[in-house]
């Protein structure tokens, strides 16, 4: 918290003050992607249940579909609500913003059209979904230059060229869920624990 | 210690400075978003951005999301001006002292 109460210090202390104070803000003021590591997190544990759907349950074609939906609709529903508490808009945010919502329509349609017509079944098809995300994710890394991220998109890519050369159903699922645990849930609770790291030492700063 | 008169005092306040750092990152930002950021209150936030508009640093636009109302901040030309040239007298000064 910052102390307004001693607001005219002049003392070289005081002015050292003033320059970390000024980079902790623009640095909170740019914040982006690790507030919203929860989706990352939400979306690999939802591929995880669509994965598992496919794999145990029946009506398999609709697992991917009504999966994603939820996804989708959770996520609205959570970012209307940060929305709601207040937040910043920059050209930054609203790039990122627009490449993970591409991303969205992007799979949704795609994923619909799969198990409408059948093929879901086929790793191929698997392995477009993963280049998308990773796709978002390397796009996303860009524009953050943010090389974690970065990382994470050539998982993704990784895991989908992997797909390639393996047939069987358990290499298929077993490659899908890795990508979906390091590439998503992991690096979400990774994007998480930076944005509960800054958001202690902004406390401790000012504290 | 250097003479005071270099250092703004409209931005060298500490929360306006805070509230300048912040915008500088952004087009634009809610007044609640800059509330919960700086953890003020909404007293000495709005007190502290009237001075900053006053001076012309900040512009303020009030509209509204579906039915609720936003006060929303940017900053101007000029408040980057002025806070460039703060970030420069400062470390000038600071340079000086060490």
């Amino acid at each position: 918290m910052i102390d307004f109460e001693q607001d005219n210090g002049t003392t070289r202390d005081e002015l050292v003050q003033r320059l970390a104070l000024m980079e902790q803000m623009i640095a909170e003021g740019r914040k982006s992607t690790a507030r919203f590591g929860w989706i990352f997190v939400m979306w690999g544990i939802i591929y995880f249940v669509a994965m598992g759907w496919v794999v145990l349950l029946p009506f398999k074609q609709w697992a991917w579909p009504v999966c994603v939906t939820v996804g989708i609709l959770a996520g609205i529903v959570r970012v209307r609500r940060m929305r709601a508490a207040g937040i910043g808009e920059n050209q930054r945010t609203r790039s990122i913003g627009a490449v993970w919502q591409a991303m969205c329509v992007a799979i949704i349609l795609y994923v619909i059209a799969l198990g409408v017509s059948g093929h879901g079944d086929q790793p191929a098809y698997y392995a477009a979904v993963l280049f998308f995300v990773g796709l978002a994710h390397a796009t996303s890394a860009g524009i953050l230059r943010w090389r974690a991220q970065g990382l994470v998109a050539f998982i993704w890519w990784g895991c989908g060229a992997a797909l390639f050369f393996f047939k069987t159903q358990n290499e298929v699922i077993a490659i899908f869920l890795a990508a979906a645990f390091f590439g998503m849930i992991l690096f979400g609770l990774y994007a998480m624990w930076l944005e509960r790291k800054r958001a202690k030492a902004l406390v401790q700063h000012h504290a | 210690m250097p003479d005071l008169p270099e250092l703004d005092p409209v931005v060298h306040g500490k929360l306006r400075l805070a509230v300048l750092s912040l915008l500088v990152g952004v087009e634009e930002a809610e007044f609640t978003w800059l509330r919960q950021k700086t953890g003020s209150t909404d007293g000495n936030l709005g007190a502290q951005m009237m001075k900053l508009e006053e001076a012309g640093y900040v512009a303020m636009e009030k509209r509204f999301a579906g039915r609720k109302p936003q006060t929303l901040y940017r900053m101007t030309p000029a408040g980057r001006k002025a806070l460039a040239k703060y970030v420069a007298a400062l470390k000038s000064i600071l340079g000086a002292a060490l």
